[in-house]
């Protein structure tokens, strides 16, 4: 079983590089005529409901957020004004906008590293000692499925300064010095609230990985070990890059999500204090729902999509190349 | 790896596109059609969720009680958690079947935004049909570019709540004067209590405190050269106010530690187990207060007065009752408008289960009602005098403004921003506002 899942890996790899590549793109376009004589009408019946959807759900209402962000609409008058591209001229000039970023790149970059590094590290773990595997992996699946609402209330109380956890358990063991309410700090409350979130992930990372594992040709592994390989070593050259599609997957999803990040903020922090912990996600929330500025709102928001989107295709470029 | 990276890219556009999608769909702006055929009709009431559960199936009651007395008509009510009713209003009534009756806070930043978009159906005939007595000062609260737009709910005043127990034994009277105020604070941090149950981690609380300090400065009349006349917010008066409540009083420690990270109602439960002895808050917070604390009596007095200047408790209507201007039946709507805020038993039940205090003249010799109430009532006695009160800022200043306010006054709690540098970015926030024309004018 595992031999063949190596197997597959290795042949889709070997496809991806340059000659190869270019035949099976040759054969692939001699069949889609094939197919396009034969079942288009059926495929395009099967296509039809989901594309729908789609384009209910997603597209139409994408076109008019770029519309709105070309407005002043404040998301209750009729008239929607043009305003061509004041709305992002002002965003650049904002000095808020910058500071959501930076809490957005420190949200990412700890957000995306910290539950996939940990994650990594516990499904090796599980896979290399199977007992217990699988109470280990509901345990730390858990706070997955929490709602995030749950997550963040709970460690809310977690922060409190009048009731909290954590300040009691750093008093009893003598750092009083350090108690403080976490969230209302603006040192702190970001932070404070990042850990929450990877909290609420690295389980879901954690499993992933782990599914990955099963796919791991052991006898490779142990002929690395015959070879003399050290455990970090035989994780870096045999066991990651044979579950590297996978991770890469999880830490795309991961990292996208740390541009899109607003519930944590909005159930934590409200963005406090002052604008210590506000992201860009939660900025446009503000601005559109709350602030009656929906153009501008929407102005944020394809900054958002336009940062997610660079990102993501950059980083799997990058692990394209890579490979 | 070539297939993986393909549906890792696909999942990306479709998560990322997902994340660009904050912009609603616009609705229609058809006229609603007047059907007001007198036949059996249903008309749906929006609203927030009561404050506590029996509050809430006390809402429902009244309901069936309508429908009893008006058979012909059914309301469907529907109630959300107060903090979603902005963002889900606007769009319901711009959809197809707006919410014929709805409750929503009275600020410009609120319904003031639904007047402008013309979606508040006018009330100056309603007014007039029905004879409703609103004080005139309450009308101008939901008055619009001159058109009276709805009917505005109950009267609140902010005050203070006290916990009569300590006051006793500590020998001390409720305070004339800041200096009265001070002197039983520090008491009270001697015996280890905390002075004020206050909490901002919400932001809005401070604006309480701040509409306390602004309105006992300068009183109602300098409140009106503020939001409509030549006055400023970085005035004297106004970086005095900002000063004593969120720089003097962290210093001196009345406000609980982290103050930022503490809620509302922590803030409240401080004070309900005893360990706060006074709670700077609205008269909506009576029947909690009669329901929660057991174990001392509660006493409610006026933010005593911080200079020679005297006094001026914020008062004012919070939210208010507006008619779509879309409805199907607009007779059956106002019908039921004049049952929920004027039907004599229903006024009578208001005060006396829900404390709501309603804005116009009713004898209130005869209620059976709880001390504290009782007290908030004489309190209150003076409302249709308006020179006699202050006002809740936030409810008349507009949305950016009220962020500027919020997020600020955060920063001169923890200490980052200094209560002048907070007064010029509200003056800068108020001039931004009103050249996009989104202050309230001069009633």
């Amino acid at each position: 079983m595992a031999g063949s899942g190596t197997n597959v890996v290795s042949r889709s790899s070997k496809e991806s590089a340059g000659g190869i590549g270019r035949l099976t793109r040759g054969r692939r376009g001699r069949a889609a005529r094939t197919i396009r004589q034969g079942e288009l009408r059926t495929a395009a019946l099967f296509i039809a409901p989901a594309l729908a959807l789609y384009a209910l759900f997603m597209l139409i209402p994408f076109a008019n957020s770029i519309y709105f962000s070309l407005t002043n609409w404040n998301g209750a008058t009729a008239l929607k004004e043009f305003v061509g591209l004041d709305n992002y001229i002002a965003m650049f000039r904002d000095p808020t906008l910058y500071l959501a970023l930076r809490n957005n790149v420190v949200w990412i970059v700890l957000g995306t590293a910290a539950p996939v590094v940990l994650g990594l590290m516990l499904a090796l773990v599980l896979w290399t000692v199977p007992r217990g595997a699988l109470f280990f992996r509901t345990v730390f699946f858990l706070p997955f499925i929490l709602p995030i609402v749950v997550v963040g209330l709970v460690w809310g109380w977690i922060y409190h300064p009048l009731f909290g956890v954590l300040n009691r358990v750093l008093a009893t063991v003598g750092l009083e010095s350090l108690g403080r309410g976490w969230l209302g700090d603006a040192s702190t409350a970001l932070v404070a609230t990042l850990v929450a979130a990877i909290w609420g992930a690295f389980g879901f990372v954690t499993v992933l990985l782990y599914t990955a594992l099963q796919n791991v040709n052991t006898d490779m592994v142990d002929a690395a070990k015959v070879d003399g390989a050290t455990w970090f070593e035989r994780a870096r050259f045999v066991v990651i890059p044979a579950i590297a599609p996978v991770l890469t997957l999880v830490t795309a999803i991961t990292l996208i999500g740390g541009f899109a990040v607003i519930d944590f903020i909005l159930i934590m922090t409200g963005g406090g204090p002052g604008n210590a912990s506000t992201v860009l996600g939660y900025y446009a929330y503000e601005n559109g729902f709350e602030l009656n500025r929906l153009g501008y709102g929407s102005a944020l928001s394809m900054f958002i999509t336009v940062l997610s989107l660079v990102a993501a295709v950059a980083f799997v470029k990058f692990r394209e190349r890579e490979r | 790896m070539f297939r993986a990276s393909k549906a890792t890219t696909v999942l990306a556009l479709a998560m990322v596109t997902a994340t660009a999608c904050i912009g609603g769909s616009a609705g229609s702006d058809g006229a609603g059609s007047e059907d007001s055929s007198g036949g059996p009709t249903t008309i749906s009431y929006f609203t927030g969720i009561e404050e506590t559960p029996a509050l809430e199936a006390e809402a429902k009651e009244i309901i069936e009680d309508f429908e009893a007395a008006n058979p012909d008509i059914t309301v469907e009510r529907e109630s959300v958690a107060v903090e979603d009713q902005r963002t889900v209003i606007q769009t319901r009534l711009r959809s197809e079947e707006p919410p014929d009756v709805f409750g929503y806070d009275t600020g410009p930043g609120f319904a003031g935004v639904l007047a402008k978009a013309d979606l508040l159906y006018p009330l100056d005939d309603a007014y007039k049909q029905y004879g409703w007595p609103v004080y005139d000062w309450a009308k101008q609260r939901v008055t619009y570019d001159g058109v009276l737009s709805g009917v505005p709910g109950s009267v609140e005043e902010i005050g203070v709540y006290y916990n009569k127990d300590v006051f006793d034994d500590m020998g001390f009277e409720e305070p004339q004067t800041l200096a009265e105020l001070e002197e039983i604070a520090s008491a009270v941090q001697d015996e280890g209590m905390t002075p004020f149950a206050f909490g901002d981690q919400e932001k809005w609380p401070a604006g309480h405190l701040f509409s306390i300090a602004v309105s006992n400065l300068v009183g109602p009349d300098g409140l009106n050269q503020l939001l409509y006349g030549g006055a400023k917010w970085n005035d004297p008066e106004v970086v005095e106010a900002i000063e004593i409540m969120f720089s003097d009083f962290v210093e001196k420690g009345y406000y609980p530690d982290d103050v930022n990270a503490i809620t509302y109602e922590d803030a409240n439960s401080l004070f309900y187990a005893g360990e706060a002895v006074m709670a700077p808050t609205g008269t909506w917070l009576v029947p909690e207060i009669d329901e929660t604390v057991q174990d001392f009596e509660v006493g409610f007095f006026p933010f005593p007065a911080l200079d020679d200047t005297g006094i001026s408790p914020p008062s004012g209507v919070g939210g208010g009752l507006f008619v779509a201007k879309n409805t199907d039946d607009p007779e059956a709507a106002l019908k039921f408008v004049d049952y929920l805020q004027f039907n004599e038993q229903r006024v009578k039940d208001d005060l006396e289960r829900a404390n709501t205090i309603p804005p116009f003249q009713v004898d209130t010799a005869e209620l059976e009602v709880t001390p504290l109430f009782e007290e908030v009532l004489d309190d209150l006695s003076e409302a249709e005098n308006p020179d006699a009160f202050g006002y809740n800022i936030d409810v008349l200043a507009p949305a950016d403004f009220n962020e500027v306010m919020f997020d600020g006054f955060q920063e001169v709690l923890n200490g980052s921003r200094t209560a002048q540098e907070q007064a010029d970015a509200l003056q800068a926030a108020y001039e931004k506002a009103k050249a996009a024309g989104e202050t309230l004018e001069q009633p």
